[in-house]
């Protein structure tokens, strides 16, 4: 698939993912154990051929950076094959930030143009699902549409996505962006393929607007004038823009929702969550319903949890209903319930965290945080006997010396 | 390029003990610890204590040797200075044969070790496990102003007769040499680990190889013990040869016995992720809510929905639902189905067990066909076997590679 250039949306920082995305892009987020969010994007990219890719990164890039290395992980390396880290720079004419999709997009005109490639496809890193793009780029083709997008079904309503009216040819005739009352059960998976003169185009004429999202701002000035198609996509697809959606994704792998052997997920082997001088796991404890990454001891019990590369759960500690990151250790007897708890932490002995005041929401993030899970920074140290509550969030650089953390506090 | 030291990795062994373990590839490649290959031990031992050019002399089926090396990319060893050679059999000129014998395979190589004038040589071997840090090994050397330094590890007298055995004196100055002894006076062994002086080595190698000699042990050490400066350096850490079925599934248990010494993760090693098919692209480890672990290594891309015991389980290994598998060793994408017991098993890549099986159990007999090396209890399953459901199998027993079992009963002691 030569003929199609993927630009990659990866800059995004969302605050509603609070402490986890405080020094990580959103797409650099580690999921499953192994992998971070990009890989799902990225192994699509390469399962369906496509030879070059740009990664439009802004907010903190340097996990990203490292996690995309050289792109050999997806066969990204090669004569024709290539994969770019496109970050915002200062030009002649004083470049800017990214102001937006659209405007990442912009700034990399001359990147776009380097390819000689009919169609750009341009897909958000930020979801989890597995798709052969061929299909897509093949009916954006065949329709001779300017633009396609793709959307899939989803059932729940939601005031997060772009959701489009779609006619019988498949026309797409409607697009708003996160409206009050969704108007249909169609949303845009920030999945789009452009003809790539017509792409260049629309976002000269979007210069000079005050806002530059591709959903917002482009796709419906577009609607009319133009040929706008939809294609839909039916298989699972999940997004992670909140606490509780990355963590209801985490539990669907464990419900065998997704089949990441099947879906041959590539990651970056080379990166420290998977880094060569790693032990198998190691289990003399109670382990089920989990994911148990390389390098992981368990010696107490582990139920329905992933964990990352290097965690150690030592005798009589419990993990349920969890996700750890790499290189934390749980000691003796402690006992945690629906916790992220995020790499290098440090749980200590008898502590207890999550499980009780599940109904009190967060005292600062109330809409984000109020489904009984509790958040630990990096690095956290949590000292031995503590009690926290749910819905607490433990910021990174917090000293916690407490003996009791209430349900819905946030400390930093 | 100029180096003080280089090294030179005998990985040629046949390991023809190990049986079907080692039909397919060289001792040295064979799996161990789950993820690991032999030879790990010994490369990650050269890299940790900073050697930075290493000589892999290959010779027995190297081709999963080869692809496992690769680059040296795992190891740090590749860069403008760093590097591992692979040192296969050559025809040149005046030589063009195969290697004869571990010091014949270093003379066939004087010309590599001569690229980069390195004042002392290491020669290790590839067949062992332990951690050594070859800078102690170094240092002594020097201290004793020695032209050659054997390594030694004490081992059970009457273990003696099949090692190279070193007599010495308080100063560490060998006295006495006699490779397998028939009535061995000392319980130092060799580990064939030896360092020379390059100097020193080239002119021994040019002058036993003109005597027809071959060997390390047999043809050099004998020559040189009483004329020149030779000194033992005694080893005493964890060290195993697992040159026999045995001894190789011993060495896998003591992984999971914290008692043993064999620490992987202190010892820092490391093994190639990248050759394909091995960890990577896998998801890591999943456990049902049925299965029930203890005391075991599994790797990434394993699924467990049975019960796993005392075991080693290699990346994307399956065991079903109601299985059980005890003190066993499992290698790569091997699939066990529901119902079935296995005990004190070594199962080679890509096997397909049925459901319902039973293996290991029963009489212990020794086997038939080879009664010195399978007489412990250890059953052997060959690479890429099949065994139907419903069959029972004894303990002792070869199923050889690529066998497809649809016998219902097959009696401990025996080989198909």
């Amino acid at each position: 698939m030569n003929e199609v250039l993927a630009l990659v949306l990866a800059g995004g920082r969302v605050d509603e993912l609070l402490c986890l995305t405080e020094r990580r892009a959103k797409s650099a987020l580690p999921i499953f154990g192994i992998y971070r969010i990009i890989d799902f994007v990225l192994s699509n990219l390469m399962h369906s051929g496509i030879e070059n890719v740009g990664i439009l990164s802004q907010y903190r890039p340097h996990s990203l950076v490292r996690h995309i290395g050289t792109g050999e992980h997806w066969d990204f390396i090669g004569r024709k094959r290539g994969i770019r880290i496109l970050p915002p720079y200062r030009g002649l004419k004083g470049s800017d930030w990214y102001k937006g999709t659209a405007d990442a997009v912009f700034q990399n005109i001359s990147y776009i143009e380097e390819f000689n490639t009919d169609h750009i496809l341009i897909a958000s890193a930020d979801h989890i699902y597995r798709m052969n793009y061929k299909p897509f780029i093949q009916y954006h083709i065949e329709k001779r549409a300017d633009a396609t997008i793709c959307f899939t079904k989803f059932k729940r309503k939601s005031t997060r996505f772009g959701y489009g009216i779609v006619d019988q040819k498949g026309r797409l005739k409607r697009y708003s962006e996160k409206p009050t009352s969704p108007p249909s059960d169609l949303v845009s998976m920030t999945l789009y393929i452009f003809k790539k003169e017509f792409l260049i185009d629309i976002l000269k004429k979007n210069t000079s607007a005050p806002s530059h999202e591709f959903g917002r701002d482009i796709i419906p000035k577009i609607i009319s004038d133009s040929r706008i198609f939809a294609f839909k996509f039916k298989d699972y697809w999940a997004y992670a823009r909140t606490v509780d959606s990355y963590f209801n994704t985490n539990m669907d792998f464990l419900k065998g929702k997704i089949d990441l052997d099947a879906w041959q997920i590539r990651t970056n082997l080379f990166e420290r969550c998977v880094h060569g001088d790693r032990m198998p796991t190691f289990i003399n404890g109670k382990v089920s319903d989990s994911v148990i990454s390389e390098g992981c001891i368990i010696q107490g019990k582990v139920k329905n949890s992933l964990l990352s590369p290097g965690v150690e759960v030592e005798c009589g500690a419990e993990v349920v209903d969890s996700i750890i990151f790499h290189d934390t250790t749980i000691e003796r007897n402690a006992k945690l319930n629906r916790v992220i708890c995020d790499k290098d932490s440090h749980i200590g002995k008898n502590a207890v965290i999550g499980g009780s005041g599940e109904k009190i929401p967060s005292d600062e993030f109330g809409n984000l945080l109020s489904s009984g899970i509790t958040i630990l920074g990096r690095k956290s140290t949590i000292p031995d006997n503590i009690i926290i509550g749910a819905n607490t969030v433990i910021y990174p650089s917090a000293r916690i010396i407490d003996q009791e953390i209430k349900p819905g506090s946030t400390r930093r | 390029m100029n180096k003080n030291i280089i090294a030179m990795l005998l990985a040629g062994g046949v390991g023809s003990r190990l049986n079907i373990l080692a039909r397919q590839r060289a001792k040295p490649a064979i799996p161990f610890g789950a993820i690991y290959r032999i030879i790990d031990f010994t490369i990650s031992n050269i890299a940790n204590s900073n050697i930075d050019v290493v000589g892999v002399l290959t010779q027995y089926k190297p081709l999963s040797l080869m692809e496992h090396i690769n680059s040296g990319r795992p190891w740090d060893l590749f860069g403008r200075t760093r590097h591992v050679e692979i040192l296969p059999p050559k025809t040149g000129e005046e030589i063009s044969d195969w290697y004869k014998g571990t010091s014949d395979a270093v003379y066939q190589n004087l010309g590599f070790i001569e690229d980069f004038s390195p004042e002392l040589v290491l020669v290790v071997s590839g067949d062992h496990i332990y951690n050594m840090n070859y800078n102690e090994l170094i240092s002594y050397h020097i201290r004793k102003k020695a032209e050659a330094t054997i390594c030694l590890i004490q081992v059970p007298i009457k273990d003696a007769h099949h090692f190279g055995i070193a007599e010495i004196s308080k100063h560490g100055k060998v006295q006495k040499w006699t490779e397998k002894p028939k009535d061995p006076k000392s319980n130092l062994a060799s580990m064939g680990i030896y360092i020379f002086n390059k100097d020193l080595l080239t002119r021994v190698l040019n002058r036993v190889a003109q005597k027809g000699g071959v060997d390390f042990a047999k043809d050099v050490i004998p020559v040189i013990f009483n004329k020149n400066r030779v000194f033992g350096f005694n080893f005493s850490g964890y060290w195993r040869d697992v040159g026999t079925v045995d001894a190789y599934w011993n060495a896998n248990m003591d992984i999971l016995r914290k008692e043993s010494g064999l620490r992987i993760k202190d010892w820092q090693i490391k093994t190639n992720h990248f050759v394909k098919g091995k960890i990577g692209d896998r998801p890591s480890a999943y456990f049902s809510r049925s299965s029930r672990v203890s005391n075991s290594l599994i790797a990434r891309g394993c699924i467990i929905e049975g019960q796993v015991q005392n075991s080693i389980l290699s990346p994307g290994v399956r065991i079903r639902k109601n299985t059980v598998v005890s003190d066993s060793v499992v290698f790569h994408d091997t699939t066990i189905d529901s119902n079935t017991i296995i005990n004190k098993c070594i199962i080679d890549k890509s096997v397909a067990i049925g459901s319902s099986v039973i293996i290991g159990h029963g009489k212990s007999t020794s086997n038939k066909t080879f009664p010195n090396q399978l007489y412990s209890g250890i059953t052997l399953i060959g690479k890429k076997a099949s065994i139907d459901s419903n069959i029972s199998i004894g303990k002792n027993c070869i199923i050889n590679p690529g066998v497809h079992l649809i016998k219902s009963k097959c009696k401990s002691g025996t080989t198909y």
